[in-house]
């Protein structure tokens, strides 16, 4: 993981996910990153079915109307310390999806997201990697305010 | 109700005996693929909307039909509705293909529901309601379906004219500063 | 779908649950609202639209060849299903040729494309009983089809192998033997998956009777895809139309009675269907690679050629092709001067299937609406935050999708003690 720093996280980092209106396709790799090629459980990740026990949150999908304050209740729900990771192109910048009546805008504008995952779809090493950044930089929060 | 099979140009002779002249325009379209070159049929039927629920009727006497969708065009001044039906469906390589369209002025975007013949026509009927601003009269449910609740009244997103979605496009890419 | 009565008996009242959009595990976010007398279900409502990302509109500001990339993610686990049907209304509408290798090149795709989302769809359904294991075990299946496709397409998910006039990229003899091998680990496999699935007696227990979409029903809502074919009623776009090499090869309705020898409708029918199409996928597939022709892959290789003969036409086309849900169906009309499509109508398969689900729900306990929902295979999904109101105590209380999945569990472990 990262060099110096003081092993806070005791526990391995627990996920929620929620899809702001997405094709599904970034959701089947976050599936398939949990499935035994990828094994992403082995780590101690594990998807949770409440943001309450969360650590970690995952978006995708460019945000609807619909969805733009559930999102954000989300996101309120979250216990500090907390890290958002936008995954794949949707959320980042809307991707083919970049002219609509109906969408508000990359994730970036409702939340702050710490890890962006790039890819349409990206695949399911990317997202462990991107788990993986997200652990560093919530590791180093809790390293400062110590 | 299973009478024999009609050809597609039978197809067409029957609804033209039944509704003569309200039958405005009729087209068969036969392709072929592959290598044994099998064909499949389409057939275009264009008629007036007075007639509209007797021509559903008609169709429901060959054979109860499969309702794929319901498509919409703003053509200026008009809007035309057209429904994609398809018959002889279950047996090999019989299917016909029906699309059935409908003009109906601006003015008084108004048109029979046909739940009650196909129930299944629900959900598509409801899309038309809101996306073409098209009122379907004695639809059981007529309640948004797709679109938010607090999409402003008015606008339809498939039309071309002022009540399209203009105002509401926003450009994701766009910087801002 | 009539606005909710609800249903007064002397003693008790109906509970209204609204399950919510936002989902913890998989899929789209779509809101149903159940009446619930007791733990039985009265009446059914769903809300659909929080997916709506004005996908139509924005195609009508692109040309055909843009729109072959947006049509792909409108859902990523059918995402060959509606490029290939917007492509063949373009075609129809503009009378463009496809060459024979490329049609048999499209067969090959769509089933292999079948073959992956039907072992998906068994991972969830058994994740919905209650067997983890089996999530595990057929989504490790999974992954040799999706090496497969990397190893033909060069992605796992979004594969871009449609162009308006045949396909992109080949299949050169020096790959087919990688196919054949794939196709052997499928074969030797079937079995052990059928086993798992229609020999269980837990999975028998919980999805015989249950979900229960008669014929006349299945009829009159226009239901689609394996849904309908595991109620009796034939239709399936394949058979019926002769459309890419479909017409060529041989091919018949999946109904359960094919292998049983007699139709219920019931979630037990519909695993039946999907994995008996499993089976066929891979026959079409050997097929294909038999008979296949030699010759171009693509009737018009330079775009700006194709976009000029689009522009130039006037006229209007319908694609369909059956997708692992169902029927998909594409509209396209082009007015002659520009070659954006002047209307552009896609239907997924799962809108038609909804309407279905409500006589499915009725009459079935709340631990069955996971299983149940799943079976009809939706592209857009459901639960996950379930409120409950009490409407005579004014109490509120929240079941979250851990909950309404334990439940689903639990009622399992009830019926095999």
């Amino acid at each position: 993981m990262a060099k110096g720093l003081p092993k806070s996280f005791k526990k391995a980092l627990w996920v929620y996910h929620c899809n702001s209106g997405s094709c599904n396709g970034c959701d089947i790799e976050i599936i398939a990153a949990l499935c035994p090629r990828y094994d992403v459980e082995r780590f101690g990740i594990r998807l949770v079915g409440s943001p309450r026990h969360a650590d970690v949150l995952l978006v995708t999908g460019p945000v609807t109307r619909q969805m733009a304050d559930k999102v954000k209740r989300v996101y309120e729900q979250m216990p500090d310390p907390k890290a958002v990771i936008c995954v794949g192109n949707c959320g980042n910048t809307g991707d083919v999806f970049y002219e609509s009546y109906n969408l508000v805008g990359p994730i970036s504008n409702i939340i702050p997201v710490d890890v962006h995952v790039v890819g349409c779809p990206p695949r399911p090493e990317a997202i462990i990697n991107a788990v993986a950044k997200a652990w560093v930089k919530l590791e180093t929060l809790e390293a400062e305010k110590r | 109700m299973s009478k024999k099979k009609m050809s597609p140009e039978e197809i067409v002779k029957y609804f033209k005996d039944e509704f003569k002249a309200k039958v405005k325009d009729s087209r068969v379209e036969k392709r072929v693929a592959g290598v044994k070159k099998k064909e499949f049929v389409n057939i275009w039927l264009k008629i007036d909307k007075s007639v509209f629920k007797d021509v559903i009727k008609h169709l429901c006497d060959i054979q109860f039909p499969h309702l794929a969708v319901v498509s919409g065009n703003d053509l200026g001044s008009t809007i035309e509705l057209i429904y994609h039906f398809s018959l002889y469906y279950g047996e090999r390589l019989n299917e016909v293909s029906l699309n059935i369209s409908v003009e109906l002025p601006k003015s008084n975007p108004v048109i029979e529901t046909i739940c009650d013949y196909i129930p299944g026509a629900l959900t598509t009927e409801r899309e038309k309601q809101e996306m073409l601003g098209v009122k379907i009269r004695g639809i059981p449910d007529s309640r948004r379906l797709f679109l938010p609740d607090d999409f402003p009244e008015g606008v339809y997103p498939w039309r071309k004219d002022e009540t399209g979605p203009k105002d509401m496009v926003r450009n994701l890419h766009e910087v801002k500063k | 779908m009539k606005k909710k009565e609800s249903v007064k008996t002397t003693t008790k009242t109906t509970y209204q649950i609204p399950i919510g959009p936002i989902h913890p595990a998989l899929k789209e976010p779509v809101m149903f609202e159940f009446e619930i007398d007791g733990e039985r279900i009265v009446d059914v409502d769903v809300s659909l639209g929080h997916v709506h990302r004005g996908i139509e509109w924005a195609g009508m500001q692109r040309n055909p060849v843009q729109i072959l990339y947006l049509a792909e993610r409108i859902c990523g686990i059918c995402s060959y299903s509606h490029p290939i049907a917007f492509a063949r209304a373009v075609e129809n509408a503009c009378d463009i040729e496809v060459p024979e290798r490329a049609e048999y090149l499209r067969v090959i795709h769509g089933e292999l494309e079948r073959i992956c989302s039907h072992i998906l769809w068994a991972g969830v359904a058994a994740h919905e009983i209650g067997f983890d294991t089996v999530l595990f075990l057929t989504w490790e299946m999974r992954e040799k089809a999706l090496d497969l496709t990397e190893y033909l397409t060069g992605n796992r998910v979004t594969k871009a192998i449609i162009m308006i006039g045949g396909v992109r990229r080949d299949i050169t003899s020096d790959m087919v033997p990688k196919v054949q091998e794939t196709l052997k680990y499928f074969k030797d496999n079937f079995e052990k998956l059928r086993h798992i699935f229609l020999d269980d007696k837990t999975v028998r227990l919980r999805s015989q009777g249950c979900g229960v979409l008669t014929y006349d029903d299945a009829l009159k809502l226009c239901a689609i895809g394996p849904t309908t074919r595991a109620s009796g009623v034939k239709k399936d776009v394949r058979v019926d139309q002769a459309y890419a090499a479909y017409g060529d090869l041989d091919i018949d309705y999946m109904t359960p009675d094919v292998l049983t020898g007699e139709v219920n409708g019931d979630v037990y029918d519909r695993i039946i269907v999907r994995l008996l199409e499993v089976k066929q996928s891979i026959d079409l597939i050997e097929q294909c690679l038999d008979k296949m022709p030699s010759g171009d892959i693509l009737s018009e290789p330079k775009i700006p050629k194709l976009l000029a003969r689009v522009k130039k036409t006037a006229g209007e086309g319908i694609g369909r092709h059956e997708a692992p849900r169902g029927e998909v169906i594409h509209y396209v009309k082009f007015d002659g001067e520009n070659d954006n499509p002047y209307t552009w109508k896609a239907r997924a398969p799962t809108y038609n299937n909804i309407l279905p689900w409500i006589p499915m729900l009725k009459g079935e306990q709340i631990a069955d609406i996971p299983i149940v929902a799943a079976s009809t295979d939706p592209c857009i999904s459901c639960t996950n935050r379930v409120t409950i109101v009490d409407n005579d105590k004014n109490s509120r209380y929240i079941l979250n999708r851990e909950e309404l999945h334990r439940m689903s569990i639990e009622k399992t472990r009830r019926l095999t003690r």
